[in-house]
């Protein structure tokens, strides 16, 4: 059972997963405040672009993909702030825009691109090396952030009149909450891709919700999840040869409904 | 002599080119308690929301002789609502920490303690009726010392107990904290009681002065039609 820990990618896949469980279950939190999910959802899919920009220009994926969710996230920023467009409709035409360019970029690139798939539904056997490294220096560096800034950014997630009236630079923490967010979800979709990677952010945060009654236990309590999700996802997925992020959201949601039903029993 | 601290100035505001608010002038002294009347739409909130600097609008206003961000610090704001979801695990104390940054547990408990709340500091947010968590914001406003208190309808989801109670508070940090309230109102009755200037809206300045003197029969047919009667008890 142990003898996963002795290969080397399933060594780099458990320390980058617990690295982003932890990003995730705190930058989730947030989330789930300020209302983003679906904000983080159309990030992580219109940087298809990116990732096929990536492979169709032989770089990196994660590079370009990353690159291409800031500039869409600065995008969506924006767009909600000088025109009338609301966020969820911001969000919806960014998200099939990188898509669409996405779809057309692979399809400029003949034959199967089984790197494509990977970042689609997420592989725990694509991290290298230096994936392992851009996700350790972002995690550190975002939750530094976030935890340097929290005061400002619970406020705005809270309720951005009150953060204004707080004395909050509401514009300036609402473009790096959604430049942090867009990162992150892109360093995510290594394990678990590009159609399940926000459900990391809202799943442990939803279990806590449902058993804390102060935000420090939300925060403590969603890491503790989001942790140990992410540890049992992986380990089922190297044991029954099982799609990584499948899984890691899979258990995810068996913990939410035990939970949930404990909690009413 | 009094000491002007808000001054409004030819103050007019546009939503989407519509004239909400004409050319108001305005002078608020220290120490007052100041109401604004008038029926729903009359500009109410974007007076508010101006004196604030949540609206854009044409003309000047000086808080204590400076522009609006120079004294915001200064000012506490209790609305209607937030729109925040209170269902997120948030205890009374953690919410008050929020608003300034290193709140001392010493000053947030007084904070509490002024609004009858003290008790609350554990409880989670979200556990509290619409009037405890009124007082709650109240006790927010106050932990930055205001100079200035500024309530939006803050009443409109408390019983009538929970109001007097309210209004009592409010008068309480007036006379002890010298502290100048600016509060939006539909109850005309704890208005008059309780308010030392009225403020009579209906997009532009209907009428301003002391309650008794200020809200008379001609006053409230134009703030709210013919149908309107207005009787003064003598208890």
């Amino acid at each position: 059972m142990f003898e996963l820990f002795h290969y080397p990618f399933m060594q780099r896949a458990i320390i980058a997963g617990v690295l982003l469980a932890g990003l995730f279950s705190y930058l989730g939190v947030f989330v789930v405040l300020r209302r983003m999910a679906f904000f983080s959802d159309g990030i992580a899919h219109a940087s298809l672009a990116g990732v096929a920009a990536g492979v169709l220009l032989s770089i990196n994926p994660l590079i370009t993909a990353l690159m291409a969710s800031v500039v869409f996230a600065v995008i969506m920023f924006f767009l909600e702030k000088k025109t009338t467009v609301s966020s969820d409709t911001a969000v919806g035409l960014i998200f099939t825009f990188g898509m669409s360019l996405g779809v057309l970029l692979i399809s400029l690139k003949r034959g199967y691109q089984p790197e494509l798939i990977g970042f689609l539904f997420g592989n725990i056997l694509m991290i290298k090396s230096l994936d392992l490294l851009l996700i350790a220096i972002a995690s550190v560096l975002i939750s530094g952030l976030l935890f340097l800034f929290r005061r400002e950014i619970t406020l705005l997630s809270l309720d951005r009149e009150m953060a204004y009236l707080s004395g909050v630079n509401t514009d300036f923490f609402q473009l790096l909450m959604n430049i942090l967010l867009a990162v992150s979800v892109v360093l995510g979709i290594k394990i678990l891709g590009i159609v399940l990677v926000s459900a990391l952010l809202i799943i442990p945060v939803s279990i806590s919700k449902l058993i804390s009654q102060s935000f420090g236990k939300l925060v403590i309590t969603s890491f503790l999840f989001a942790e140990a999700i992410m540890l049992v996802g992986i380990f089922l997925s190297y044991l029954f040869d099982l799609p990584t992020g499948a899984i890691i959201v899979l258990t995810g949601s068996v913990v939410f409904f035990a939970v949930f039903l404990l909690r009413k029993a | 002599m009094n000491k002007t601290v808000i001054e409004i100035d030819h103050l007019s505001v546009r939503y989407n080119g519509k004239l909400v608010l004409k050319d108001l002038n305005l002078k608020i002294q220290k120490g007052e308690i100041v109401a604004i009347v008038g029926p729903n739409g009359s500009g109410k909130t974007t007076l508010i929301r101006s004196i604030l600097g949540l609206v854009s609008y044409e003309g000047q206003i000086r808080i204590n002789q400076q522009p609006i961000k120079a004294s915001l610090a200064k000012i506490g704001y209790v609305p209607q609502t937030f729109s925040f979801d209170r269902s997120i695990p948030m205890t009374v104390a953690e919410f008050l920490r929020l608003s300034f940054k290193n709140v001392p547990l010493k000053k947030l408990r007084h904070g509490l303690m002024e609004v009858e709340m003290r008790q609350y500091e554990d409880h989670p947010i979200g556990s509290l009726s619409g009037g405890q968590f009124q007082r709650i914001l109240i006790a927010r406003s106050l932990l930055n010392d205001p100079a200035i208190l500024v309530l939006d309808e803050a009443t409109s989801e408390i019983d009538t107990v929970g109001t007097k109670s309210f209004y009592d508070i409010i008068s309480h940090l007036n006379k002890v904290h010298q502290t100048t309230v600016i509060l939006v109102s539909h109850e005309i009755h704890m208005v008059y009681k309780f308010a030392d200037h009225i403020i009579c809206l209906n997009r532009e300045l209907i009428c301003y002065g002391k309650p008794k003197e200020a809200i008379t029969k001609e006053v409230l047919e134009q703030l709210y039609g013919q149908d309107i009667r207005f009787q003064e008890h003598q208890h």
